[in-house]
């Protein structure tokens, strides 16, 4: 083991002191300014020149070149974009009918929205743009010093554009290797993120729709509708209440899964049981159907007029339940999913079932691969099995399964299909406050978010809720996986 | 005594598994009769139809109108997920070996920024993409959906990563020293060892298009039948409007559906667990 580790630390050593941050990335730029000859001055000007100047005609060239394009993209895209990226658009959509011929036509009109992407957009671009003048910079002035080297002692080789190339299947290999996916989630996460943030301090809703209105900034008017309770807003009222489901669910969610999981591999990992295999995969075949099949099936299941009710209501169990308070009397069913401390209790049972049978295979490995030499010399020291379980086995799986436990709170907060899906029509609720916010008590943020957008456009406040959700994951993942990855948990096994 | 209280531990522990599966089947047993039901709506009296038929499957397979359209649906999810299926693998693939296996500056804060970016909820960046994709005109198409589901996907690099970190450093080492290139041990060295991690990864980025809801929904939203996905069309079939005439066809689709899906997916949990456990054998 300590042999193999050897390389690893050497590597590791070399890339701390690589990394060490913005400091030295400024500081290498201004001492390349500072220092640099005619060449690094000139390539601060003409990004060709300081190549050009080292004999690497093809590679200043080509510089040259996609400095041009950007210039020419810079101007034809960006600057329109740009010059009302302040007002976001100040010519309202107006249609006018020309009485001569009898035909409408529209107005040179502004699009917020189109403004604002593009505007963001451009900025992004901008930012690459300045990332790669700078890297040309620095590039420039290692070669004056390296020309600088006396003739005597052996010079570092200097790649030239072909050696450029083959250096980016070796030793660059990873900007091969990230730049695709990095473009991919530049166009799917990064710029969407940012024009989602941007959109918070906007006024954008159903009555300041593009193309037919404008919307504008408002500074931080959402942030305070959402957090303070006024008359005519109740959001701060409904997102109180939703916040508080959202993380009791999180944690139900994934603490529910996760040991009714343990649980029930354990069930059926003892000696003695037989018909294992078979046993797990008809726990399998359960969750194997598409989630959305088997939600939108159950949610039929426990309608108020659904099976489950007549059979229960033949059985005489709903009026039962209406003798020790459970169900209300008016009612001559069991409201599973359209009360709301029914429908809460349902979501948590129809997740454990959605969700049990995947905790079991994965806890079904790892409990084949624990040690059993530690629970045999817990048991020789007199634990008995509850002990030996306690405190060899569950640190154990808690150690393997810990980032997994993470990412499933995270991905609990985000659960969109369960809640959607069981309570979408079937839930209204009773609550005018709630409703003025276009929330349910049985919502999620995200699901609230996703209707506040999809059937009511208020697309102001949903950009706020979907920041204050990222910014509650994000604190939430770092602090635990920080913990979690300290040590070199990464480098253990390697 | 002790050999009957044994055996009556043992016999309560069959009954309470068979009490479990039964309650974990029964919705599933409810689709699959539901599919042979005689009777096109939800059934609310009775759990087993009163006449059985194969009429739904007929329809659903042989017989597309205005609503249901299920082999055009079925060609379009699998067009769309064989796409994205072979992006996302790449895409991850790469982004791993990156991550694990080479060093480079600033290569902890590109991760960590990774994991932060992956914590925003994609149903909200979902609607500025919907309207980035609407204006250059890929709604509705599967070119759009294919970039939806697999663009981003190379910040889902977490588990193949894991993966490739417990695969000893020695070998790549040793490759290097014969003279490989980094693409080389890539492909020829790292890649094989994956297999198991990869299968979960190629099946898995698979499924990602039969069983999403949120985000096809926000981008097929023309009313056309024929554009929808497997998972869409069903939906729409539980419409207030539609339920009642096809409650039974949504259920023989679903089971249609279903049989692939599951085998798929039970392959995958093999994979997956093998993958994901195998690093704490070789520590």
């Amino acid at each position: 083991m300590s042999k193999k580790n050897t390389p690893t630390k050497k590597e590791s050593i070399k890339e701390n002191k690589k990394e060490s941050g913005f400091k030295t990335y400024f500081k290498e730029l201004g001492e390349a300014i500072s220092k640099g000859d005619w060449s690094v001055k000139l390539s601060m000007l003409f990004m060709g020149a300081g190549y050009t100047a080292h004999k690497q005609i093809i590679k200043g060239i080509l510089l040259t070149l996609f400095e041009a394009l950007s210039i020419v993209l810079f101007v034809i895209f960006a600057i329109p974009s740009l010059k009302d990226f302040g007002t976001l658009g100040t010519v309202k959509f107006e249609k006018i009918l020309d009485p001569a011929t009898l035909q409408t036509t529209v107005n040179d009109y502004d699009n917020s929205f189109t403004i604002l992407l593009g505007s963001i957009v451009s900025l992004f671009l901008v930012f690459v743009f300045i990332l790669i003048w700078i890297a040309n910079i620095k590039a420039v002035y290692r070669l004056q010093l390296i020309d600088q080297l006396p003739e005597s002692i052996n010079k570092p080789h200097i790649n030239n554009f072909w050696g450029g190339i083959k250096t980016l299947v070796n030793n660059k290999f990873h900007i091969t290797l990230l730049f695709l996916p990095t473009v991919g989630v530049i166009l799917m996460n990064i710029i969407p993120i940012l024009v989602l943030i941007a959109i918070a301090f906007t006024n954008y809703d159903q009555n300041h729709m593009p193309p037919n209105a404008l919307f504008t900034w408002v500074g931080l008017a959402n942030f305070k509708s959402l957090f303070t309770n006024t008359v005519t807003s109740s959001f701060s009222y409904a997102f109180g209440k939703i916040l508080g489901w959202t993380l009791l669910w999180a944690v139900l969610a994934t603490v529910t899964t996760f040991f009714l999981g343990i649980l029930l591999a354990m069930l059926i990992n003892v000696k003695g049981v037989k018909f294992k295999k078979m046993w797990r995969t008809l726990f399998i075949v359960a969750i194997a159907v598409p989630q959305f099949v088997t939600l939108l099936l159950v949610r039929y299941f426990f309608d108020d007029a659904g099976i489950v009710n007549s059979v229960l209501g033949n059985l005489g169990i709903v009026d039962v339940l209406k003798n020790i308070g459970l169900v209300n009397e008016h009612l001559n069913y069991i409201p599973f999913l359209s009360s709301e401390h029914w429908a809460k209790f349902m979501i948590i049972m129809i997740n454990i079932w959605v969700g049990v049978p995947y905790q079991m295979l994965i806890a079904t490995g790892v409990l084949m691969n624990i040690p059993t030499d530690q629970i045999e010399a817990a048991k020789i020291d007199g634990a008995t099995n509850f002990q030996a379980f306690v405190h060899v086995t569950m640190p154990y799986v808690l150690f393997i399964q810990g980032p997994a436990l993470i990412t499933d709170f995270v991905k609990n907060i985000n659960n969109f299909n369960v809640i959607y899906l069981l309570t979408n029509n079937s839930y209204i609720t009773p609550d005018q406050a709630m409703a003025n916010a276009n929330g349910k008590e049985v919502d999620l943020l995200v699901t609230w978010l996703f209707r506040l957008t999809n059937e009511y456009y208020n697309y102001k406040m949903a950009s706020v809720i979907g920041i204050i959700v990222f910014i509650i994951c994000a604190v939430f993942t770092l602090t635990l996986f920080r913990k979690l990855m300290s040590g070199g948990r990464e480098e253990q096994f390697q | 005594m002790i050999k009957f209280k044994k055996k009556f531990i043992a016999f309560l522990r069959h009954l309470l598994l068979a009490i479990l599966v039964v309650i974990w089947l029964v919705p599933i047993l409810w689709l699959v009769v539901t599919a042979f039901s005689g009777y096109s709506g939800v059934n609310k009296t009775h759990f087993f139809p009163q006449s059985w038929t194969i009429n739904n499957f007929v329809t659903l397979l042989t017989k597309p109108d205005s609503v249901v359209q299920y082999g055009t649906w079925f060609k379009n999810t699998l067009i769309i997920s064989i796409f994205t299926c072979i992006i996302s693998t790449l895409f991850v693939l790469m982004v791993s070996y990156a991550f694990s296996c080479m060093r480079f500056r600033g290569r902890k804060e590109l991760m960590s920024f990774s994991l932060i970016l992956n914590m925003f909820p994609g149903v909200l960046s979902m609607i500025a993409v919907y309207f980035v994709l609407k204006s250059i005109g890929l709604t509705n198409s599967h070119l759009g959906m294919i970039i939806v589901y697999s663009a981003g996907s190379g910040l889902g690099f977490l588990i193949v990563k894991g993966f490739m970190d417990t695969i000893p450093v020695s070998l790549r080492e040793s490759a290097k020293l014969e003279g490989a290139s980094e693409f080389k041990i890539f492909t020829k060295v790292v890649m094989p060892i994956c297999k198991p991690i990869i299968v979960y990864q190629i099946i898995s980025s698979f499924l990602i298009p039969w069983g999403d809801f949120v985000f096809a929904k926000l981008m097929l939203n023309s009313g056309v039948s024929k554009d929808y996905t497997v998972a869409i069309g069903l939906y729409n079939m539980l419409d207030r409007s539609l339920v009642n005439e096809y409650f039974a066809i949504f259920c023989a689709g679903g089971f249609v559906v279903s049989i692939p899906i599951s085998i798929l997916f039970i392959i995958m949990q093999k994979y997956y667990v093998e993958g994901v456990t195998s690093g704490a054998v070789k520590g």
